[in-house]
């Protein structure tokens, strides 16, 4: 049977193989960690979650069943390791100040970059990414871990319904219903902060 | 009290509805402002989305990681695999062989019936009376004129 080169180096690592497991971290860690990020709101946590994900990874290795994609295998790893530490209790207060990524577009969020409002390209208020990115890291933390879970796979990863279905061990339809309602929620904080009835940096 | 196709919208911006159940979504969102409004705004959100910055891990992550790779206590696999390597394993079972046939022979000379025999006497009665002994310790008698004591109640206590 013809693997492809993920669930190829995957096996490699079940073998013990460290080469092929730094492979697979070059390719993957950046969406590991965006994820974690996503799912914390905290970079430097996201930093520490992203690299016990990938020990979790290399010592589950053999647990892997080629059958099921390298990255919906990955990502249940991811999802399960972050579920777990924050039914640990010990992110809630980090994600009530979301921290925004120390990227150079931070640089340009702190009042260049409009984002448009919902009716068109010329909203009354429009808001700087340093304030959407706090708003979207407000509402996230509002969701139940399962909806941010498939918020973010779906939204910062580009994963299709059915991979995220198998990821979070759910059906293709609860994980519609987890988008949906994560993608409303998301969207009214926006909405709301907006039209300036909750400030950026407070839980609704 | 929202639509009964409200649920349906967001799957419908990413593309996720099969055909037939896209096409009965617009249809409806021909006729319902409502839906028409949500839609409109899953749409800027999911666009909102992806203008986030994207969070880029630190540099050092990967010899970070690598080196807790090093870190960690051997497996039970890889303990047994280094176990089984030819350099232990030959001499292993050398020495494996040498203590089976100690064991044998031990078995074979070991405790015989003729040994009982070459017991001092004193301590063969002990040993048969080790109960009764034990009762004696538990009373605290434990010398010889204890001992001699304990023989003269026994003697008394005959018919």
């Amino acid at each position: 049977m013809e693997w492809d080169p993920d669930t190829q180096a995957l096996l490699k690592v079940a073998a013990g193989d460290k080469q092929a497991f730094a492979w697979l971290f070059d390719r993957h860690h950046a969406s590991v960690a965006r994820f974690a990020f996503r799912f914390v709101g905290d970079p430097a946590r996201a930093e520490e979650l992203t690299q016990d994900i990938f020990v979790k990874l290399y010592r589950h290795a053999r647990a892997y069943k080629p059958t099921a994609k390298f990255k919906t295998f990955l990502f249940r790893v991811a999802t399960n390791h972050c579920l777990n530490e924050m039914r640990r209790g010990e992110y809630r207060v980090a994600r009530s100040l979301v921290k925004a990524p120390d990227t150079d577009a931070d640089e340009d969020a702190a009042g260049a970059v409009e984002v448009p409002g919902p009716d068109g390209d010329r909203p009354d208020q429009a808001l700087s990414g340093r304030e959407l990115e706090a708003a979207v890291g407000v509402a996230l933390g509002d969701l139940s871990d399962r909806e941010r879970a498939a918020f973010t796979m779906c939204r910062f990863e580009g994963m299709a319904y059915r991979d995220i279905a198998e990821a979070l061990e759910a059906s293709e339809a609860a994980v519609k219903s987890l988008i949906h309602r994560a993608t409303l929620a998301v969207a009214r904080r926006i909405e709301a902060l907006q039209a300036g009835t909750v400030p950026a940096r407070s839980r609704a | 009290m929202s639509c009964a196709y409200e649920e349906d919208l967001t799957a419908y911006v990413d593309g996720e509805l099969p055909p037939p159940h896209r096409a009965r979504v617009e249809a409806h969102l021909g006729t319902c402002a409502a839906c028409q409004g949500t839609e409109r705004l899953l749409r800027v959100t999911v666009a909102r989305m992806a203008r986030l910055p994207a969070f880029t891990p630190s540099p050092s992550a990967r010899r970070d990681v690598l080196a807790r790779l090093d870190a960690l206590p051997p497996t039970w696999r890889e303990r047994l695999a280094a176990l089984l390597r030819p350099g232990l394993l030959v001499p292993s079972l050398g020495v494996a062989a040498a203590a089976v046939l100690a064991l044998l022979v031990m078995g074979r000379g070991g405790v015989e019936p003729a040994a009982l025999d070459e017991l001092d006497a004193g301590a063969f009665e002990v040993a048969t009376n080790l109960e009764l002994v034990e009762d004696y310790e538990v009373l605290g008698l434990d010398s010889s004129d204890d001992l001699e004591v304990v023989e003269n109640l026994h003697e008394l206590g005959t018919p």
